[in-house]
């Protein structure tokens, strides 16, 4: 495998992860704002337990990527950087907010007002960070006026609006709801909370179904604003609408069935063959239309050693993450905490 | 790159040039104070949580765990600033990044793994107070301690790499023959690195230590407050004296690759034999040539050895590495106090004066560590890369940067002061009350 295929391969997991892990993160935030925001104290220590040993490490893989992307493919991340700008500042206000947010709440325990302010701010970050990032993918998708050597040449504030755009970021929230709740119905039912599983269960199987609906509406969005993108969903990328189609209706099967593991590893393939399908169905494309892998990929000498770093720094990663996941994540270690 | 009158005129013209440099300045400057917290406290962290596995005394733990919360606090602030900056680059940018970001991006993906280790295990330290062994949770804070140098000593390799590039060959516009090993091991990488990462250690003492010398100064005089206080004049105090060295070092990389800006430190504005050492409204005739070179007659180059269009500000240059330096030796006497006082007394001075030059020290360290941050930024001006591009040439075309600037400025007040006021709450908040909000 060439160093290029291998480091695109390495981002694409990393923007799988930031999704599948990042995107539950932001998820608590999402349903804080909308039906839990009048939550019982349970519910949201229920979120906030989920997300506090995880939440930093989850963030940085979006680091990851972007320090990736600029590294091995400079004029796209020059280019990106400049026709979403509007999005990404947005995003970056959203993921400050957010952070912070939710340190500083986890922190003025007792000082009720001081508790809420930060609750609303952690809740609405929370769904704005996914909602632009999420434009920003849409928009990516749709086509950017990014040329082969990663100027943009489009309007500064509009260039990024499209119809692409706007579902993207709406799928985003969507997504990040589904896969909050998919997984805090498994964590409520290892604590032995009753009213609490059921309550996520049914906000599961309800984001899983949108979800589902909105994923085929956005295919058939794709056929009409990603033409380049469509292009690459019939030559190469079908089999993970398949993958996707499935997973999304194991997770459903799963809440049904009440079976919590399921139903929240069905959530994450879901969201997993979303991002792999929309990398493979654009490659070789970084920036449609026009840039390229080939064209905007760094000399093949930084490659090969940007390879072997990446390589160096998952021998000490991997570990490092099983570790924390199994400390926090287990079936074992969750209803330990109960106890 | 050849110096046109075109740009020369932009340069002068361009409010967006400024705006662009302002935010840049102003996000790296707030994002610099938490980023060495965040290699420093984990380290103070650690040996009070070491002292209570040693001796079981509860105080040690309570400190341990207090600044285990705080630190939590200050890394979510220095993890999302950190994110901030990392899009400015390609935001701001675009030139520098679409050209060089290949050769400086693999310190930059090694940093990626440093911080991704840092965030997992202050995850783990952080929630596993109950779940791992004493031994085990202490052990779990050390990646903490290795990750946060290295990520610090990864990220300045690559602003080193501005001051001194190397390692690629450019033709029109484009880098070739890019060797990413030589551009991260450049001549100023590793005086470099060394004196930031001594500075966050300086910087964090201090402000530890000031945090306590006024609880002190309040009457507060438990043994918790006087351990506190030590710990952190104990690591203040030990980089003091190493900092001088170095950052002496410093500067005379400084003056081999960047001559430029070592005359805009040092005020020489005329190249002469036997430069005088210009301290404020003192001169110290030869002075300069003697401490560079061993030699008071020796020739070192003014800002006149360039056209003036490659020249930095340099009042502001000049200001700051006064600054920087003077609060270094300030350090460095309140240093030689506090050992003085233990060689003498076993014991650390308990003076007001003492306490109320540990409360000023504080801020100072970290007032001395933007200024270094300003010397070594506004002095390599015109250039981004020093001798490669220009600031002007990287910057992004999108307008409206100035309002983007204003926004951002307002967005960092607020982080500012709400950090203040939750790390204030979270100080005053009773000690056996930790105990309880720790899960969760």
């Amino acid at each position: 495998m060439s160093a290029d295929l291998f480091i695109l391969g390495v981002m694409a997991c990393g923007g799988m992860l930031y999704a599948v892990l990042g995107g539950a993160d932001f998820g608590g935030g999402v349903w804080e704002l909308t039906a839990a925001r009048r939550a019982s104290v349970e519910e949201r220590t229920l979120i906030r337990r989920a997300i506090g040993p995880v939440w930093e490490a989850n963030h940085v893989w979006l680091i990851f990527v972007i320090v990736v992307l600029w590294s091995a493919f400079p004029p796209a991340f020059a280019g990106l950087t400049q026709a979403l700008w509007v999005p990404l500042f947005l995003a970056l206000a959203g993921i400050v907010f957010r952070g912070v947010a939710f340190a500083f709440r986890g922190h003025v325990a007792g000082h009720t007002r001081q508790e809420a302010l930060w609750g609303r701010v952690f809740a609405l970050a929370s769904t704005a960070a996914p909602f632009f990032l999420g434009a920003a993918v849409g928009a990516v998708a749709s086509g950017l006026e990014v040329d082969a050597s990663g100027t943009f040449s489009g309007d500064i504030l509009t260039g990024w609006l499209s119809p692409m755009a706007v579902f993207g970021a709406f799928f985003a929230v969507a997504v990040c709801a589904f896969l909050a709740s998919a997984y805090l119905t498994r964590e409520a039912a290892a604590a032995g909370d009753v009213a609490l599983t059921d309550r996520w269960r049914r906000r599961a199987l309800l984001t899983g179904a949108l979800v589902g609906v909105l994923a085929t509406g956005g295919i058939a969005l794709v056929t009409v604003d990603a033409p380049e993108v469509w292009d690459g969903m019939r030559e190469r990328a079908w089999p993970l609408i398949i993958v996707m189609v499935t997973s999304n209706l194991l997770s459903l099967w799963g809440l049904w069935r009440r079976r919590w593991n399921l139903a929240a590893v069905g959530a994450a393939g879901t969201v997993a063959a979303i991002m792999w399908g929309w990398a493979l169905a654009q490659y070789p494309l970084l920036v449609p239309s026009q840039l390229t892998v080939d064209a905007a990929k760094a000399p093949d000498t930084v490659l090969t050693i940007m390879a072997w770093g990446v390589v160096a720094g998952l021998v000490l990663l991997v570990p490092a993450l099983v570790l924390l996941f199994s400390l926090f994540k287990t079936q074992r270690s969750l209803e330990e905490a109960e106890r | 790159m050849p110096v046109t009158p075109l740009t020369m005129v932009a340069a002068v013209e361009s409010g967006e040039l400024l705006a662009a440099r302002s935010q840049m300045a102003f996000t790296l400057g707030f994002h610099i104070i938490f980023a060495c917290l965040g290699v420093g406290l984990p380290v103070v962290m650690l040996v009070a949580e070491r002292m209570f596995l040693r001796t079981g005394d509860e105080s040690w733990r309570q400190l341990a765990r207090r600044w285990s919360r705080a630190f939590a606090v200050l890394f979510a602030v220095g993890a999302v600033s950190g994110t901030v900056v990392s899009f400015e680059m390609g935001l701001l940018w675009p030139g520098f990044m679409g050209t060089f970001g290949s050769v400086i991006g693999l310190p930059f993906t090694l940093e990626g793994f440093a911080f991704f280790l840092e965030a997992i295990f202050l995850g783990i330290y952080l929630y596993g107070w109950e779940r791992l062994s004493p031994r085990a949770h202490w052990w779990s804070g050390m990646p903490i301690v290795v990750a946060g140098v290295a990520s610090a000593w990864f990220v300045v390799t690559a602003n080193a790499w501005m001051n001194h590039p190397q390692g690629f060959t450019l033709v029109d516009g484009r880098v070739v023959d890019v060797s990413p090993v030589r551009a991260m091991l450049n001549p100023a990488t590793w005086s470099q690195t060394t004196h930031m990462i001594v500075a966050a250690y300086m910087v964090t003492g201090f402000l530890v230590a000031a945090v306590y010398a006024g609880a002190a100064l309040r009457g507060g005089n438990s043994t918790y407050v006087r351990r506190a206080m030590a710990l952190g004049i104990v690591m203040g105090a030990a980089f003091a004296p190493i900092q001088v060295v170095v950052g002496d070092w410093s500067a005379r990389v400084v003056a081999n690759s960047q001559p430029v800006k070592f005359a805009a430190m040092e005020g020489i504005v005329v190249t002469e034999a036997g430069a005088a050492l210009r301290i404020g409204p003192f001169a110290i005739p030869g002075g300069a040539s003697l401490l560079l070179h061993g030699d008071c007659h020796a020739v070192i180059p003014g800002l006149d050895a360039v056209p003036e269009s490659e020249r930095p500000p340099d009042a502001i240059v000049h200001a700051g590495f006064l600054v920087m330096v003077g609060i270094g030796f300030g350090l460095l006497f309140i240093a030689l106090w506090s050992g003085w006082s233990w060689w003498r007394h076993r014991r650390l001075p308990e003076h007001r004066a003492y306490w109320w030059a540990l409360v000023a020290a504080g801020p100072a360290a970290v007032l001395a560590l933007e200024a270094g941050w300003v010397v070594t930024e506004v002095g390599r001006q015109p250039w981004i890369a020093q001798g490669v591009m220009r600031t002007i040439d990287a910057v992004t075309s999108a307008p409206g940067v100035s309002w983007v600037f204003v926004a951002v400025v307002g967005v960092y007040a607020v982080l500012a002061t709400s950090t203040v006021v939750v790390l204030r709450i979270l100080a005053k908040r009773p000690i056996e009350a930790e105990e309880k909000a720790d899960v969760g």
